[in-house]
């Protein structure tokens, strides 16, 4: 038996807590390999599912991380698309069979590890998810609800108190519910993961307190930040009403009950679903809600349920959502009996079937979160611990530990003598930052780092399970100013060891600010939930804290505003007041004139209902409005009447900083509005779109052969790197980042400037893209003692932002750093829903896990309605002007050059210049390597594209052969999407250009840059040889408090690779190591990039100072 | 243990006037609804029988007794106070004897020969203790009854032929979410519980636990505050017998009909008719009722 094998089956925790590193480390690649065929036979067979998994994610591992690293550039292969086919399509199995045998019979390489590697890490995941759904579904009195098929198997009824209509007012009785949020003081590095209490539950510990909120100066006291309310109606409907996002639907059949992406009311319809009103067994029924509500109800009568939260954003930290699920959950169960009391407090049987729901209702709208989350349904500070399952779990025999954990409330008894509780109030001071993150891709590293067990996470969680037990100590006793150590020294050791992408500049930067201020004083920096950024807390001597409350709401928005160009903040950040809830979750049974909703539900539906005559109301109806008539006139009445009226008549804007408008920007940047028409009526025809984008399919489309390329990724002759660095120290060189693009992939299209983002820590801080960049610069300048011109490109969106940074840090201190700023923009069109339908259901698409495929393809429903309403291929203007116009693509960046006349002031001011180093922001390997510039000198080409061999996730293009001739073929250009998986070499973009060759080939001289009109001349002449392309592009829309909707946007681009396209420009193309020409497309990329040691790797090509 | 007396229960409002239906029973002869429930406790060897009904229906209830007036004793409910109180109102009559409760508006059809009252009352003389007589309930039918969970008595203890339950916790129609965490029985089907069949053998003791009831002694421990309306029930009283003693269940071998559902007077005739002398007779009837029904009728499938 393998190693590896043991250490997975071991019952000796010594044996079963070794990392992988520590076995790989030393393995040849013959050995590495048959390692891998062992654990990949044992996962076969393996029933126990836990065994299973850990043999999957050490499988990746081996195939990310340490096979690669053992392969050599004679180890290359093509990746199969069948292979790639069944991987999206989610038949892991079938795909890990395909590459395995790839792999088999052409031997391994990169892509084919790639492509394992990627498999089997979604097949572990895969695995752990149908773990959690079968134990969700499992818990005792939440199996009944898969049973029902029928609404007449509905076996609840509503508790006869709801049915007594007041024979005054007319009105039915309302139950109200108020539900604390939890906020926790350790998680014991996110042991709160389901998958981590089941495999490890003596390290599954959190300690949580429920508390109360107001955002300071703006509300009086704190109260429950969640209420929710629930009656009967007279209509056999069931009518759902968000107040805080401002939507009311009548829900009238099963099937939309399902259709959770339909309306902003999908945490609602889950809630519903998981209290058993509509049990999940309905789904796919037909039948009229009337039908069961008749059973449920009463004939002719309806369920009105109604959520509305304080006011607090999305982010926050505070598991605002699950809380709320959790609150919904209850009242509805009250309401059903299924909850013993009606009114008042949950008792603990109770509180513990309401969270075993709020994780059925998290699956069901395909979200997820910690089993700590539904903290806030129980009261005050608990301990909240894993547990080990016995016979009478049905996890037993399957894993270790329960789905559900333990929850011990601690008493006054428990706590020091004076209130713990009152010194946390004292000295907290519980802000949100503005940042509204998903914390997801972080719990999938935290459970892919535990299962790998690597030696310094595993310390890290050892440390950060004594912490917990620290902060539990203090917390009896009431030290807070050891909770403020205690949860600090966790959060800047064992969490950032685990995920180094739990914090960011920005709270690092409000962590030193808060220490300069306040010294001593300051007492601790407290991260919330899953990462920093959104809700967070800092802790303060008491003396100071008010003051520390005012100075740090104000130094926040200072703060972000310095940021607010490179990180996605959701909203200005806010302090919050609070307090510790000691009730949970709690509920009221309101009856006659008080029965009667708040006063923003009656803003909302209230113009509707006067929009309707009086007589269509039913009788309900209007005895309500006589009610809301006879508060208007009683005391409370000018409140109740202020609300309605705004919610009746338009406000005016009044926002004070005047914020450029669309047509302004269009105007000042240029926009061409006749080629817009002339691509909008394409687009309509038909003569352009996604399907056209391709190449005609007769296209001869093949592989390179060796001698079309030159491959550099092994030693390079010093002859070549003599005539680089001597063409460098002539200052013959200079570099162009392309910093136009705003990054949709990277920040899943929040309209941030990707080249300012501060990504990773480099030594000792944060460091953004372009600091990444010129640290390169610096470096082989100085080794050459020289001055390497560096230009970074700009658009509209883009220019400002990165002016802005690179005139406050005074260029980093290099002496020759230029903008060329964009001359082109684009505005933005509303998909065609012919172009959707071919993105969605003709390209192929990574499938879902099924309950997230389910809520995506009623979020895809919505969205070709969108596109369908708003008129397809019109402006698309309804969001900030930023975000509506777009840049061109990437081609045109270096025609900009010429274009703003950058070129000519840089070849005047340095006349020896006669190479330029094109690379893409993401790019970070790419460097003036004297190597590669003395090859591309050598070979007299006017480009030389750097190339790399494909991983899986390189989609988008590749070196081909079209009709004999080598060129880079776009992504969006591929005839048939397996053409690219013929192809070995992906385009890393990083071009070196012979300055006077490029002109030439545009009929340009030197001489004749500084003449605008024969540069545009040129300039229109080969754009309109280039192709263009129709794309789509994932666009944010925030509205509300921190709630954002993403929607897909046409754009055109025309692309640089094209260049090679054009048979009068001589190309050649150098095959480079991955590192080199690596890009970060996405933030998920990350960790494994600095698993893999790149991250490393791009720090020893930088000088910081 | 002896089983002699009987207590049947038939004030209920909306209840009231079911044991007065006519009906023929399974030798062809008419009968009213009570007769035929008097009938069932006369096979289990009753000899007296404690009828409570709201003082109004008394002269209703003399008639449709017929022969058996004699056996029967009259109990008034004057107020609808609940099921429990129903019951309490016959501890006099009960005084410290085991006693037969059914409700008035049932009716049971046995499908062994032995009728189903007689196989609760010899379980209860053979245990000596209390029982009540139980049927596996799908979970869509829990609001409507009691129901109780607790482990199968060891086939050592009982005749292979019984389905014999140690009771341990008794809840009024429990939601399905808390059957499922405290009445699941195993033996059963999925989604299936132990409810009661409308008819027990109880101890005198009851009567003392429904004035405790009444009166607000029983901890909330004993289950009594899981029923859900504000009328004790009986359920809420019989909860406390397992602390107190041996509480057994037994899964009758029968069927029991409700008469105060819809078509339940009708499926009950059927279901007493086919079991008896006209059963050809009635399956007649239904062949030609089926051959003749006019197609096109309105008749709307919900299903």
């Amino acid at each position: 038996m393998h190693r590896l094998i043991e250490i997975i089956l071991s019952d000796d925790e010594s044996i079963r807590n070794q990392s992988l590193e520590a076995v790989c480390e030393g393995l040849s690649l013959e050995s590495l390999l048959l390692a891998a065929a062992e654990l990949d036979q044992f996962r076969r067979q393996e029933k126990n599912l836990y065994f299973r998994v850990r043999a999957l994610f050490f499988l990746a591992a081996i195939h990310r991380y340490h096979l690669p690293n053992r392969l050599t550039p004679d180890h290359q292969g093509l990746i199969p698309f069948d292979g790639y086919g069944h991987l999206l399509s989610r038949r892991f199995l079938e795909a890990i069979d395909v590459f395995l045998q790839t792999q088999a019979t052409s031997g391994p390489s990169d892509g084919i590890c790639s492509a394992l590697a990627e498999a089997y890490h979604k097949l572990g995941f895969q695995t752990l998810a149908d773990q959690v759904r079968a134990s969700v579904r499992g818990v005792r009195g939440n199996q009944w609800m898969f049973r029902i098929g029928h609404p007449d198997d509905h076996p609840l009824r509503i508790r006869p108190e709801l049915l007594d209509i007041d024979p005054e007012t007319g009105a039915s009785p309302l139950i109200r519910e108020c539900t604390a949020v939890r906020m926790d003081f350790s998680h014991s590095a996110w042991s709160d993961i389901f998958f981590l209490g089941m495999d490890y539950p003596q390290g599954a510990r959190v300690v949580n307190v429920s508390v109360d909120l107001g955002v300071r100066g703006r509300d009086p006291h704190p109260v429950p930040p969640i209420e929710t309310f629930l009656r009967i109606i007279d209509v056999p409907v069931i009518r759902l009403t968000s107040v805080d996002l401002g939507v009311s639907a009548e829900v009238e059949s099963i099937t939309e009950m399902f259709d959770f992406a339909r309306d902003y009311l999908g945490l609602l319809k889950a809630a519903v679903i998981a209290a058993g009103i509509v049990p999940p067994g309905l789904e796919g029924s037909d039948a009229k809600i009337s039908d069961l509500l008749s059973r449920l109800v009463g004939p002719g009568r309806g369920i009105e349920l109604v959520s509305k939260i304080n006011d607090i954003p999305k982010g926050s930290r505070l598991a605002v959502s699950t809380n709320l699920l959790g609150s919904l959950i209850s009242i509805l169960m009250r309401a059903t009996g299924q909850v013993q009391s009606l009114q008042g407090t949950l008792t603990e049987a109770d509180r513990r079937i309401v969270a075993a729901r709020a994780i059925l209702g998290e699956w069901i709208g395909g979200s997820g979160g910690g089993w700590q989350d539904s903290g806030g349904v129980w009261p005050g500070i608990k301990l909240i611990c894993g547990t080990q399952a016995t016979e009478k779990d049905p996890e037993f025999g399957i894993s270790r530990g329960r789905l559900m954990p333990v929850h011990h409330v601690l008493t006054d008894d428990e706590l020091a003598k004076e209130s713990t509780r009152e010194r946390i109030q004292d000295s907290l001071v519980l802000v949100h930052g503005g940042m509204a993150q998903n914390v997801g891709p972080i719990l999938e590293m935290v459970t892919e780092h535990y299962l790998l067990r690597s030696d310094k996470e595993w310390a890290a969680r050892q440390e950060a399970m004594e912490i917990y037990d620290e902060v539990v100590a203090a917390i009896r006793t009431g030290d807070v100013r050891r909770i403020g150590e205690l949860t600090t020294r966790n959060f800047e050791g064992p969490l950032r060891a685990i995920i180094p992408w739990s914090t960011n500049r920005f709270t690092d930067r409000l962590i030193e600010i808060c220490r300069d201020q306040y010294g001593d004083q300051f007492w601790g920096f407290w991260m919330l939930g899953g990462m920093a950024g959104g809700g967070m807390g800092f802790i303060f001597d008491p003396k100071v804290k008010e003051e520390a409350a005012d100075w740090l709401s104000e130094k926040m928005v200072e703060v972000k505003r310095s940021l607010d160009t490179a990180l996605p903040f959701a909203m200005d950040p806010v302090v919050y007041d609070f307090s510790i809830n000691d009730n949970g979750s709690f509920a009221v049974l309101l009856t006659g004139e008080n029965a009667i909703m708040p006063d923003r539900y009656y803003a909302l539906v209230m113009p509707e209902l006067l929009r309707t005559p009086l007589r269509e109301l039913p009788p309900g109806r209007r005895s309500e409005m006589a009610q809301v008539a006879s508060r208007i006139e009683g005391n409370q009445g000018s409140d109740t009447a202020k609300m309605l009226v705004r919610g009746l008549l338009p406000s005016v804007e009044s926002s004070q900083a005047k914020q450029e408008t669309l047509p302004e920007i269009l105007d000042q940047c240029g926009f061409d509005r006749q080629q817009h028409e002339t691509i909008r009526e394409d687009l309509l025809k038909g003569r352009i779109g996604l399907a056209s984008n391709r190449l005609a399919s007769s296209t001869t489309i093949t592989d390179v052969r060796p001698q079309d390329v030159i491959d550099l990724r092994g030693k390079i002759d010093q002859k070549h790197v003599v005539l680089g660095s001597r063409a460098i120290a002539d200052g013959q060189v200079a570099v162009i980042t392309l910093a136009a693009g705003v990054g949709s992939r990277w920040t899943e299209g929040a309209g941030v400037c990707k080249a300012l983002h501060p990504f990773n820590r480099f030594a000792g801080r944060h460091r953004s893209f372009l600091e990444v960049h010129l640290a390169k610069n610096r470096r082989i300048a100085q080794q050459h003692d020289c001055v390497i011109p560096h230009v970074f490109t700009t658009s509209y969106l883009t220019d400002g932002p990165i002016r802005e940074y690179l005139a406050c840090n005074d260029d980093f201190g290099m002496p020759q750093v230029h903008l060329s700023t964009g001359r082109s923009i684009g505005l933005r069109m509303i998909p065609t829903e012919r172009d959707l339908r071919f993105l969605w259901e003709e390209t192929t698409q990574q499938v879902l896990d099924a309950q997230q495929q389910k809520v995506r393809e009623s979020v895809r429903a919505a969205l070709i309605g969108w596109a369908r309403n708003s008129g397809q291929a019109s402006d698309y203007t309804n969001n900030l002007p930023r975000q509506c116009v777009h840049p061109v693509g990437h081609w045109y960046e270096v025609p900009n050059l010429l274009r703003n006349g950058l070129l000519h002031k840089v070849l005047t001011q340095q006349s020896d210049l006669k190479y330029l180093l094109l690379h893409n922001i993401d790019t970070l390997g790419a460097t003036v390597d004297p190597g590669l510039l003395g090859h591309h000198i050598d070979g007299g080409a006017a480009l030389s594209f750097e190339v790399i061999t494909r991983r899986l996730e390189d989609r988008g293009g590749g070196l081909a052969l079209v009709g004999g001739r080598p060129r880079l073929v776009e992504g969006l250009a591929m005839p048939t999407e397996d053409t690219e998986f013929n192809l070995t070499y992906y385009n890393s973009m990083t071009t070196w250009i012979d300055i006077d060759a490029l002109l030439t080939s545009m009929g340009l001289t030197r001489s004749q840059l500084d003449d605008s009109a024969k540069v545009d001349q040129a300039v229109r002449q080969m754009a309109n040889r280039m192709p263009t392309y129709v794309t789509l592009k994932d666009v944010k829309k925030r509205w509300g408090h921190a709630q954002e909707d993403v929607f897909p946007v046409s754009q055109f681009e025309k692309l640089w690779g094209d260049m090679t396209s054009l048979p009068e420009i001589d190309c050649q193309f150098f095959v480079t190591p991955m590192q080199r020409g690596q890009q970060l497309k996405t933030q998920s990329q990350l960790d494994p990039w600095k698993r893999d040691g790149t991250a490393d790797y791009i720090d020893s090509l930088c000088q910081w100072d | 243990m002896q089983v002699r007396k009987a207590v049947i229960t038939a004030a209920a409002p909306r209840q009231n006037r079911l044991p007065l239906q006519q009906l023929v029973d399974s030798s062809g002869e008419d009968k009213t609804a009570l007769q035929l429930i008097v009938d069932e406790t006369a096979a289990a060897g009753i000899e007296e029988i404690c009828l409570v009904i709201r003082p109004e229906d008394q002269q209703a209830y003399e008639l449709a007794a017929g022969p058996h007036l004699a056996a029967i004793q009259f109990v008034h409910q004057p107020e609808p106070l609940g099921y429990a109180d129903a019951i309490h109102r016959a501890a006099d009559f009960v005084a410290n004897d085991a006693f037969l409760h059914l409700v008035g508006d049932h009716l049971y059809v046995s499908s062994t020969g032995v009728p189903c009252a007689k196989q609760l009352v010899d379980v209860a003389k053979e245990y000596k203790c209390s029982v009540s007589a139980v049927q596996s309930t799908r979970e869509s039918m829990l609001p409507y009854f009691g129901v109780v969970s607790g482990p199968r008595l060891p086939q050592s203890q009982q005749p292979k032929s019984q389905r014999l339950y140690e009771i341990e916790h008794v809840i009024e129609k429990p939601t399905p979410t808390l059957a499922e965490q405290e009445l699941v029985t195993p033996g059963l089907r999925s989604g299936h519980y132990l409810g009661f069949f409308g008819m027990h053998v109880l101890t005198a003791d009851v009567m003392s636990l429904i004035s405790d009831l009444t009166r607000g002694d029983l901890a909330s421990g004993d289950l009594a505050s899981t029923s859900n309306g504000n009328k004790p029930c009986l359920s809420d009283a019989v909860a406390a017998l397992p602390s107190r003693g041996r509480y057994l269940a037994h899964q009758i071998e029968g069927t029991r009909y409700n008469l105060g559902v819809k078509y339940g007077l009708l499926k009950a005739q059927l279901a007493i008719g086919l079991s008896g002398r006209d059963r050809d007779e009635i399956l007649v009837g239904i062949m030609d009722l089926l051959s003749n029904r006019v197609e096109g009728q309105n008749v709307e499938c919900t299903a």
